[in-house]
């Protein structure tokens, strides 16, 4: 379980442009539960996740994951069991090394990097499973460089390296933003499926109100630091798209949108 | 996809540019080492008819070190050994960087040449190094310390640019009876000046001197140097032949000129510059008598080995009028008589 | 003409371990390391002071090493831990070791030829006595240089290797797999400044002398030589990074002595020297700051 108690946290503080944008913020995850986060533009979505993973800092407050607190934690140390995929195809995965390398690299997670073979040759046929499965044919590609594969593919491989080694939480930041709405459609689906397979706990961020009904288990919608709307189990069942959507039209008329 | 051709086609004629230019070295090489065996032959006959190639390496450009190698090609001729019908001159300047020293004087030692010279100490050592295992003599000059920079051994002599310490001394006694404080600045990174201010500082009691020294490690350091020794209120300035003092020497003499401080060189390029006085070096005649030293062992008349370095052998007092005249400063008849008047034509 | 080959590989060679140290900051960490100018000399000095002293000199190897390692210590220290910019760091770093330097050799340093360095001493010339002096400079540093790449070539292939690659490529893809960015940081330029350190410790034994300025403009000449290097071979995908950068430096040397062998007057050798580096960025065009990566 996830807990994030009081959060408070500041941009700019004591400039003009100063922003007060969470004020004792609270919200707490059950395991298992794939979230979706919504919300317009600086409510703040993205703002949480970068909390949760120690990629700034919090004012005040505390985090908890499993009843401990994370809160102090430098980043990296808290992605010990957490999986990020990222918006930007290019950040999960190193464009100038090949696949196998990548995939290699992911799989050591969580151990020591230390002088051993970078690549251990009696994996080999377990990438080749996960890439099947990803029905795109890249378990043919092993030893292409990461960087020579279109956007999808690098973020379907993005997101097999984020979930590879045993996660408590997987962090989506926005992932299909970037991609075509078709390759989009493929890779959320293949989140699904990893998400359901592994039983993971996920917190995804979309600006697509469809992949936050179909696919989240509870919808979070944000604006300017707080939740405005959050709906899981029966009740989320019970809410249609068109009430969630009139509901984000009447705050993004707030913002000014 | 045109463009990229064009790139291709631009690196491969830079890769054949190079193997090219290779090539041609390789025929440079050729040709020279052609004309040291014909020297080698002919070296048993009349000196008149031999021929030598002498690799020259020069530290960097440098209004002392220009001198030293135009008087060092003087002496060769003042000989009488050798005329200029006798000499093929590689000259090259490495720019004052090491490495490029060090390569330098490889292609002499490849193209077998007859003497290799080296003008300063970065110079002298590359030439030594490339001669390690080859019987080419090496021929230094403007080495202040050559027992320090282990030149003394082997095929390897030269002359060193040690400065006339007690000289100096002596003369800013004469010129300024009154005078207390002199202030010196210098390299900690170069051995030269390093030696030379201890050597000051040993002797300055006896002239009944104190000195103020500032070390620098960089030229940019330099002149916020000289305001410090203005501010001691120093009563002279003395230079070394430290390069990165020397390099800024005018914007020195600009300063201490409006303070009323003067200066005084350590060889006759830095009075003409403005320096009122110098007890010092001239390193064209510095440079002849290496030329003449090098003909010397060139022709066989003698060898390194019966040949130990040598210092300057007549000191020079050289002065300049206009700088003494702003200073207010008279200058004894006895100096008057031996001095030589180094104004800028 | 086979002697002045002989001595510029030689020299390419050894200049060739500085390359290394440059591909590694640069092209791996994307970190211009101005420390390298004065790891080079710190090498020396090092190496200087044990040959007159008279200490075995296939120890200076492994103290240059050291020395160079600590350097690139510091700088990864004041970078990571200190939050100085990246030049700076290394600025500062050079800066200190100008005066360490002069600290650990007194001045500038000549060793006697009595004494034995690494192309004159026993196990040399009991496997390569038989060659010239010149040869044997040639075949030490062979060795040297190609022990290096091997074992370069070997730790790229390791987990370690491949994390250092991936902090270049995708720093944030470090963080997220729990490690720790600025420790990987500091590790490749005590690797970089190691390889650096220990180009002026065999340039010290090949001319018997430590200058304290003999590391100025060494940062620009790896540059040069790595961006050289790599241009050339970018389409040559089976061509390691580390051949590429030890051709770049052959190249370079080559052009130099060219230049000197020409005849060309003294003071146009550098503007050579920026010409060359500056047609083969517009070959590459990239104009060298995606050169980074390649």
């Amino acid at each position: 379980m996830l807990e994030v108690r009081d959060i408070c946290k500041t941009y700019n503080a004591g400039a003009v442009t100063e922003l007060r944008l969470f004020d004792h913020f609270s919200l707490s995850v059950d395991d298992g539960q794939f979230v979706a986060i919504v919300g317009s533009n600086g409510s703040g979505k993205t703002s949480l996740l970068n909390l949760i993973c120690g990629s700034i800092p919090a004012d005040s407050g505390d985090i908890l994951v499993g009843g401990k607190s994370i809160v102090k934690l430098p980043d990296y140390q808290r992605y010990i069991t957490m999986g990020r995929v990222y918006q930007n195809p290019a950040s999960g995965t190193c464009p100038n090394l090949t696949m196998l390398e990548n995939l290699s690299l992911a799989d050591n997670k969580g151990r020591s990097y230390g002088l051993t073979r970078g690549i251990n040759r009696r994996r080999v046929d377990f990438y080749r499973s996960e890439l099947a499965s990803l029905g795109l044919g890249l378990e043919d590609k092993l030893n292409v460089k990461m960087g020579s594969l279109s956007g999808g593919q690098r973020q379907a491989v993005a997101l097999v390296m984020a979930t590879m080694t045993p996660l408590k939480f997987l962090i989506l930041d926005e992932h299909t933003a970037a991609l075509d709405p078709k390759t989009a459609e493929i890779i959320m689906q293949l989140t699904d499926k990893v998400v359901r397979e592994k039983q993971l706990t996920a917190m995804m961020v979309t600006h697509n109100l469809r992949y936050a009904v179909e696919y989240g288990d509870r919808i979070l919608m944000m604006n300017h630091g707080h939740v405005v709307l959050d709906k899981a189990g029966e009740e989320k069942k019970n809410t249609s798209i068109d009430e969630i959507l009139g509901m984000f039209n009447k705050i993004s008329i707030e913002c000014g949108n | 996809m045109k463009n990229n051709t064009f790139k291709k086609l631009l690196t491969a004629a830079l890769a054949l540019t190079m193997t090219a230019s290779l090539a041609a070295c390789g025929s440079t090489g050729a040709a020279s080492s052609a004309a040291s065996a014909g020297a080698s032959a002919a070296a048993s006959g009349a000196a008149s008819d031999a021929h030598y190639t002498i690799g020259l390496a020069q530290y960097g450009e440098h209004a002392s070190l220009d001198n030293c190698r135009e008087g060092f090609l003087q002496g060769l001729t003042d000989s009488g050994l050798l005329t200029a019908d006798n000499i093929t001159l590689d000259y090259q300047n490495a720019q004052f960087d090491d490495s490029i020293d060090t390569q330098i004087a490889q292609s002499f030692s490849a193209e077998n040449c007859d003497l290799m010279v080296g003008i300063a100490t970065p110079s002298a050592i590359a030439c030594y190094a490339a001669a390690e295992d080859k019987n080419i003599p090496v021929i230094f000059t403007a080495v202040t310390d050559p027992e320090a920079a282990n030149l003394t051994a082997g095929n390897c002599t030269g002359t060193s640019d040690k400065l006339p310490v007690e000289a100096q001394l002596d003369l800013i006694r004469q010129m300024q009876p009154d005078a207390k404080t002199i202030g010196i600045i210098y390299t900690t990174s170069e051995p030269n000046s390093v030696s030379a201010i201890a050597e000051y500082k040993e002797k300055a009691g006896d002239y009944g001197f104190t000195i103020d020294e500032i070390g620098v490690t960089a030229q940019s350091e330099v002149t916020q140097a000289a305001d410090k020794l203005i501010a001691d209120k120093v009563d002279c300035l003395s230079n070394l032949t430290d390069n990165n003092v020397v390099g800024v020497l005018s914007s020195i003499l600009e300063k201490t000129n409006e303070a009323g401080i003067p200066v005084y060189g350590s060889e006759v390029e830095q009075v003409k510059i403005g320096c009122v006085a110098a007890a010092g070096i001239d390193y064209y005649q510095l440079g002849i008598q290496t030329g003449i030293m090098a003909a010397k062992i060139l022709t066989g008349a003698t060898t390194c080995d019966d040949t130990p370095f040598e210092t300057i052998s007549e000191y020079g007092i050289y002065v300049n009028s206009e700088a003494l005249a702003a200073m207010n400063i008279t200058v004894p008849d006895e100096i008057a008589a031996k001095a030589i008047e180094s104004t800028e034509a | 003409m086979l002697d002045l080959i002989v001595s510029t590989l030689t020299q390419g060679l050894i200049y060739a371990l500085i390359s290394f140290g440059v591909y590694i900051t640069y092209t791996i960490l994307d970190f211009p390391d101005l420390g390298v100018d004065g790891s080079f000399p710190l090498g020396a000095a090092v190496t200087a002071v044990m040959l007159v002293a008279g200490a075995n000199p296939y120890l200076t190897l492994l103290a240059a090493i050291a020395a160079g390692a600590l350097s690139g210590l510091a700088t990864g220290i004041i970078h990571v831990k200190l939050h100085v910019r990246n030049l700076l760091a290394g600025i500062i770093t050079q800066t200190a070791l100008f005066s360490i330097n002069l600290q650990i050799a007194g001045s500038n340093l000549t060793v006697d030829r009595s004494s034995d360095t690494i192309f004159t001493a026993a196990p040399t010339m009991a496997l390569f006595g038989g060659l010239s002096l010149l040869a044997r400079k040639l075949a030490v540093t062979l060795v040297v240089v190609v022990v290096v790449k091997l074992v370069l070539d070997a730790y790229f292939r390791t987990k370690s290797g491949l994390l250092l690659r991936a902090v270049g490529d995708n720093s944030t893809l470090v963080t997220t797999l729990a490690k720790n960015m600025g420790n990987m940081k500091i590790l490749g330029l005590m690797i970089s400044n190691a390889l650096v350190a220990l180009a002026g410790c065999i340039v010290c034994h090949e001319q018997r002398s430590f200058s304290a300025t003999m590391g100025t403009g060494q940062l620009v000449f790896g540059l040069a030589t790595v961006i050289i290097g790599i241009t050339l071979f970018r389409r040559l995908s089976f061509v390691k990074g580390t051949t590429a950068v030890i051709v770049g430096s052959v190249l370079y040397k080559a052009c130099i002595q060219v230049a000197i062998s020409v005849g060309l007057p003294a003071n146009l050798l550098k503007l050579i020297t920026a010409a060359l580096f500056l047609l083969v960025l517009v070959c590459s065009g990239r104009k060298g700051e995606e050169i980074i990566h390649a």
